[in-house]
Order: C-alpha cells, then sequence, then structure tokens
C-alpha cells in the first residue's frame, strides 16, 4: 500500500481523474473531499461491505434458503405485520 | 392493497403496515418501500418484503434475538434521516425496532449483518439500514437461527 503524507488542504490524484483532498484532521478522525466523475462510485468501505452482504442475502432467498434453514418450505398466505393496525408479536 | 411477491404468495398489506427507507438500502437503493412481516409458525423471524421489487424478501431477526446483549449506536446522519432531532437517543423497542438481516447460503453457517442493522422508527414508519459508526459488531455474525426462531 502506498503511503502519502498530507498536511489539510493539500491533495492527492489518482489516475488523473480522480482528486484527494484532506479538509481537515481533528481528533481521531480525519474530513476528505473527493473529485471523481460521475461514472465512478465513491462510497465508504463498510457501505460496500453492507451492500455486499446485502447482495448476497437477497440471492441466497432466492436460491431456496427459507427450506435449507429452517427445514420447511416458505410459509404461505398466513404472514402477519409487524407494524401497523393489526401489529402482530412485536419484538424488538 | 395486494401485492404478488415470490417467496409469500400474494399478501395484502395496510399502509400503516408498510415503512420507507428514504435512501434504499445499498445495494437496493431504488428500493424504497417495505413491508416487515412475520409468520405464526417462525416466530422471531421476519420477512422485510419489498413492495416494489417480487423477488425481493430479506429474512432478519431482531438484534437482541441474535446477541441479548446488543446495544444500538446511530450515526447522527441516520437519526435524523429516521425523523428525530440529532441529538436524540431512541430506545430500542419503543421508539424504533432493529432488525439484523440474514445470509443464508447453502453449506455455510447463518450469519448475521450486525454492523448494519434495519432500524425503523416505528411510528414514522421510517428506516434505515443504520451502519455502526463503532466496530463493535460485524456484517457476518454467526447465528444460529433455528435456536433464534421458535416454531
Amino acid at each position: 500500500m502506498l503511503v502519502i503524507r498530507r498536511h489539510p488542504g493539500e491533495t492527492i490524484l489518482i489516475g488523473g481523474e480522480i482528486e484527494l483532498e484532506v479538509i481537515e484532521c481533528g481528533h481521531n478522525r480525519v474530513k476528505l473531499g473527493i473529485r471523481a466523475p460521475q461514472h465512478i462510485p465513491v462510497m465508504r468501505g463498510e457501505v460496500m461491505l453492507t451492500r455486499d452482504q446485502n447482495i448476497s442475502a437477497a440471492q441466497s432467498m432466492a436460491g431456496g434458503a427459507i427450506p435449507a434453514v429452517l427445514g420447511r418450505p416458505a410459509p404461505g398466505g398466513a404472514v402477519v405485520p409487524l407494524l401497523g393496525e393489526t401489529p402482530g408479536k412485536r419484538t424488538a | 392493497m395486494t401485492y404478488q411477491t415470490a417467496h409469500l404468495g400474494p399478501i395484502t398489506v395496510d399502509e400503516s403496515s408498510t415503512i420507507e427507507f428514504p435512501e434504499g438500502l445499498p445495494g437496493f437503493e431504488e428500493c424504497r418501500r417495505f413491508v416487515p412481516l412475520q409468520h405464526p409458525e417462525y416466530a422471531g423471524l421476519v420477512f422485510l418484503q419489498s413492495l416494489e421489487r417480487a423477488e425481493l424478501c430479506f429474512l432478519a431477526l431482531p438484534v437482541r434475538a441474535v446477541r441479548a446483549d446488543y446495544s444500538l449506536a446511530l450515526s447522527a446522519d441516520d437519526t435524523v434521516l429516521l425523523g428525530f432531532p440529532e441529538d436524540y437517543r431512541p430506545a430500542l423497542g419503543s421508539d424504533v425496532l432493529a432488525l439484523a438481516i440474514l445470509s443464508l447460503e447453502e453449506g455455510r453457517m447463518p450469519t448475521a449483518n450486525l454492523l448494519a442493522p434495519v432500524v425503523i422508527h416505528c411510528l414514522a414508519r421510517r428506516a434505515v439500514q443504520a451502519i455502526r459508526p463503532d466496530r463493535r459488531y460485524g456484517c457476518r455474525e454467526r447465528v444460529e437461527v433455528q435456536e433464534a426462531v421458535c416454531s
């Protein structure tokens, strides 16, 4: 990994199209500004993790996760809403 | 209103049972409206069904069914998105519900995403998938689904 020391106000260029600016350095966090073309998605690392996790969770449902895990097929019809006027048993 | 779903068949949903994610969920940003459902035979398990995509349904468990001592950590941004004042600390169970999305891959232990629970402001029916500002829990925490779901 390339490690570069920068002061607030200084920038780093990646591939000529992406500019990273150190805006502010706090006690235990850094504020960064990112300038990138529209087609390059910019997201926090943990959002990426959660995104991948959501996609795999949705795919596992499509692949028949309910019978695989619960040993029974998906329930039909008799579902009860968790919220609303006729709430199901509320659990936190 | 009745919706067709891929996993639960046709479901009739009252507006008061639906929730809205103002920013969608990471990976599914275009999906804003969901309905959390339970089934009497799977007490505890929550089916988070999209009202915009029939095939999109997440399985989830309340965070405290996964870790009994789970405590919520919400960023100021997520607190505001849920419709609370920035410095308010919503109480789990009364102000908000928190659900951990399950990943169930065949041949692997089920895991729950405790890093980013779906937090629902019950009265406002607004929800966010709130990524914890701390690193206390991971996004693939092992869970005993059979034990958590009392059937």
